[in-house]
């Protein structure tokens, strides 16, 4: 917050201008009401050759179909805005997926019957989305505004939900380590059990968030980026509850070790698979995930589960301490995993031929490279199969109704203007 | 014309319309009074200016949180890049572009210096497009769906705007934005965009830009006004021979629609990549949201019922047998209880 002086001229810092007429209802100098001093232009009037020709509007979207659809020659950026999101954001998914991850494992012991691990996940599960708050609260641009995150509740925004999300999952989860504490395991694991379904949501949405942007490298893996975090969750908080589990004294050979193994060993190993299917399909968008700090983060992830899972194979002659090293390098890996997504998000939103490329729908395996062969396709009338194409255009609608129905349905009158507004028109002067 | 979804947060008023830009680039001469009539108006510092920001000549650089009118200047010479123009003079940055025509003049009148053409170079020069970009005020507004906060609001001229008093700089419309347009101050922490002079609209006058631009490029109304304005210019360029005109954002088949019809729409004679804009676009939010978060969700419900699976397979094992096993079956059986 240093730099240059950003105080307004009128009214406060972040409020509206505070300023009146001398006299209520007085006319601005030289006003004409109702815009009648720029409807429509004060050059170009009938008298000129401006606009001499009659309205033709199926040749207008003619042509504008020709020039956007045409070959696209040199971008000229910058198309987008990289995101402004810092360090703070990948440490948050990541206390997140380990909160998610490890109140999973909680609801599972206590299903198995081992209640006393149970319990001791769920302070795990406590522990790690304690400092998650702080982290987001840090990364705003005004931090004393947090609360305005709730002031709504949104559904079509992921943000808004993932707000009420963990401010729900930290509510049950405290009230379920308190029960605890308080010697109600009953009460503690009903609230568990309930937690699960919000924990599946903060657990996830991260990749939603992700998803739902413009930069190609999210927006194109939108349908994977969810699952892959939600594989890094998983493995992580099985591995930190591991972890904590062990240093508490669970004997091996104990059902929840073996389980919490599997866990960890089944999830990163979707990790690494749904990684690697979403980098074949990527395309040109996938090039910041190979390339500068990004790619090298991204690679040290997986060679991190690569180690993992090889310790875990070749666990039996050097014993469980190889286990310990195995979730060390889970935990590691997921956090260089988020940390890759984000930082390469930036850079894909910076490289203005993929995001080019992206909008006009070639964003394929087939011009992975800079040098690729360069297969260009018409805005709308790409050469695709009827049915394909009626598809194509019934889809976004069908995700559009489907998004307004269930904002309809869950937002309800909890959708209000932000100010009272009024909305007066112009009055006639 | 295609309305915002009813379910935004907005300001209705019965008797308020549609307002938008229709920003013709052809008669944009570059002057950047826009630039400054907004920057005036609406209170925004200065971003410094620096020469050949972004490798042109425009020095204003881009859209930004304090910069709402931005004019682009197209270099289309030579494919796309600037004139590649040898450097006069000697030492004032190699192959700069730059065309110092006062050493130029020194270097004639001295008998000196014949290697450049100074009549091509300027000619060259001539292969310029300016197009003042400003916030495209969607239909399906990407920003508008992202805000968590419920800063970013349609109000009733169904423009998007951004109340100050209530972003908390969260960040999330900046990549939700598929123009590039919002972006978030860097010393004020919050994100910043064009209002169509909101304040101005209120009260019946037009929007800063407009009001600013010498040669009505930039020409503001109710919004099927202008697209009627708009086609029967891009009429009259086809009548003249411009027949590469065209609008960016209005006069779209449904199908087509770039992000369901902009508010502030264009007339171009480029592709629009060379404008930076895109070929296509629509709300990320809206696109993806749905899809999006049933796979996620879908995979976590999953992944739940694997580790309870896996809890329950493991519960079922033998646990270690023998008098070897002993040891282990007390510790087991120890830590349950």
């Amino acid at each position: 917050m240093t730099g240059r002086d950003v105080t307004p001229a009128l009214g406060t810092h972040g409020g509206p201008a505070d300023w009146r007429r001398a006299r209520p209802g007085a006319r601005v100098a030289l006003q004409r009401a109702r815009w009648e001093d720029a409807a429509w232009s004060f050059l170009y009037k009938d008298d000129t050759r401006y606009g001499a020709a009659p309205v033709d509007m199926d040749a207008v979207a003619q042509v504008n179909r020709r020039m956007r659809g045409a070959p696209a020659g040199p971008v000229h950026g910058p198309l987008l805005n990289a995101p402004v999101w810092t360090w703070e954001i990948p440490l948050y998914f990541w206390c997140g997926g380990v909160a998610t991850g490890s109140w999973f494992v909680s609801v599972a012991c206590d299903l198995a019957g081992d209640h006393r691990s149970a319990a001791i996940a769920r302070k795990v599960a406590l522990g790690a989305v304690a400092p998650s708050p702080a982290l987001l609260i840090a990364d705003l641009g005004r931090p004393g505004r947090f609360l305005n995150m709730l002031r709504i509740f949104k559904p079509r925004s992921p943000m808004n939900l993932g707000a009420w999300a963990l401010v729900g999952f930290s509510g049950l989860a405290t009230a379920a380590v308190g029960a605890d504490l308080l010697g109600r395991p009953r009460a503690a694991r009903a609230i568990g059990g309930a937690n699960v379904v919000i924990g599946g949501y903060l657990g996830s949405y991260t990749g939603v968030l992700l998803a739902t942007t413009a930069v190609p490298l999210w927006a194109r893996s939108r349908l994977f980026l969810g699952p892959i975090f939600v594989c890094t969750a998983a493995a992580t908080g099985a591995a930190a509850t591991r972890l904590a589990l062990v240093a508490a004294g669970l004997p091996v050979g104990h059902p929840t070790r073996t389980a919490l193994g599997t866990i960890e060993t089944g999830a990163m190993t979707g990790e690494l698979l749904l990684s690697s299917l979403n980098e074949r399909r990527l395309g040109r968008a996938g090039l910041s995930l190979e390339q500068g700090t990004p790619g090298r983060l991204f690679r040290a992830a997986k060679w991190g589960v690569r180690l993992g899972l090889a310790l875990r194979l070749v666990r039996r002659p050097l014993g469980p301490p190889a286990h310990h090293v195995a979730s060390v390098c889970y935990l590691a890996a997921g956090l260089a995993f988020r940390y890759a997504w984000v930082g390469a998000g930036k850079v894909s939103a910076q490289d203005d031929e993929a995001v080019a490329r992206m909008a006009r729908g070639a964003v394929t395996v087939d011009d992975r490279a800079t040098g690729g062969p360069r297969r260009r396709r018409l805005v709308s009338s790409a050469r695709t199969p009827r049915g394909a194409k009626r598809l194509q255009r019934a889809y976004p609608e069908l995700v559009r109704r489907a998004s307004l129905l269930a904002e309809r349905l869950l937002g309800g009158s909890g959708l209000t203007a932000g100010r009272s507004g009024t909305g007066a028109p112009p009055a006639e002067r | 014309m295609t309305r915002a979804s009813p379910t935004e947060i907005a300001i209705h008023a019965p008797a308020a319309q549609r307002m938008g830009f229709f920003t013709d680039t052809t008669v944009c001469i570059g002057c950047k009074a826009c630039e400054v009539a907004c920057k005036q108006w609406n209170d925004l510092p200065a971003d410094g200016a620096r020469l050949r920001k972004g490798a042109s000549y425009d020095h204003t650089g881009a859209l930004g949180a304090s910069t709402w009118r931005h004019v682009r200047f197209v270099e289309i010479a030579d494919g796309g890049h600037l004139p590649d123009i040898p450097a006069v003079g000697g030492g004032r940055g190699e192959q700069s572009g730059d065309l110092d025509l006062v050493t130029v003049a020194a270097q004639r009148a001295n008998g000196a210096g014949g290697e450049v053409d100074v009549a091509a170079a300027v000619a060259a020069m001539d292969d310029w497009i300016f197009m003042s970009d400003v916030c495209k005020h969607c239909t399906n507004a990407g920003c508008l769906d992202a805000c968590p906060t419920g800063a970013l609001i349609r109000t009733e001229f169904e423009t998007v705007v951004l109340q100050a008093d209530v972003c908390n700089g969260c960040g999330y419309c900046v990549p939700a934005c598929p123009f590039g347009v919002v972006a978030r101050d860097h010393d004020d922490g919050r994100a910043g965009k064009c209002t169509l002079c909101y304040d101005r609209l209120r009260d019946g006058l037009e929007p800063a830009c407009a009001k600013a631009c010498p040669t009505d490029s930039i020409q503001f109304g109710p919004y099927d006004e202008l697209v009627d304005v708009a086609a029967r210019r891009v009429g009259a360029l086809h009548a003249r021979g411009v027949e590469d005109a065209y609008l960016y954002g209005a006069g779209d088949e449904p199908a087509d629609e770039l992000a369901g019809g902009l508010g502030a729409f264009f007339l171009l004679t480029e592709p629009p990549e060379r404008y930076g804009l895109p070929a296509q676009a629509d709300s990320p939010v809206q696109e993806n949201v749905v899809a999006a978060t049933a796979a996620a969700y879908g995979a976590a419900l999953l992944t739940a019922a694997g580790a309870a699976v896996a809890f329950l397979a493991a519960a079922r094992r033998p646990l270690p047998r023998g008098p070897r096993g002993l040891a282990r079956r007390r510790a087991i059986r120890g830590w349950s209880r």
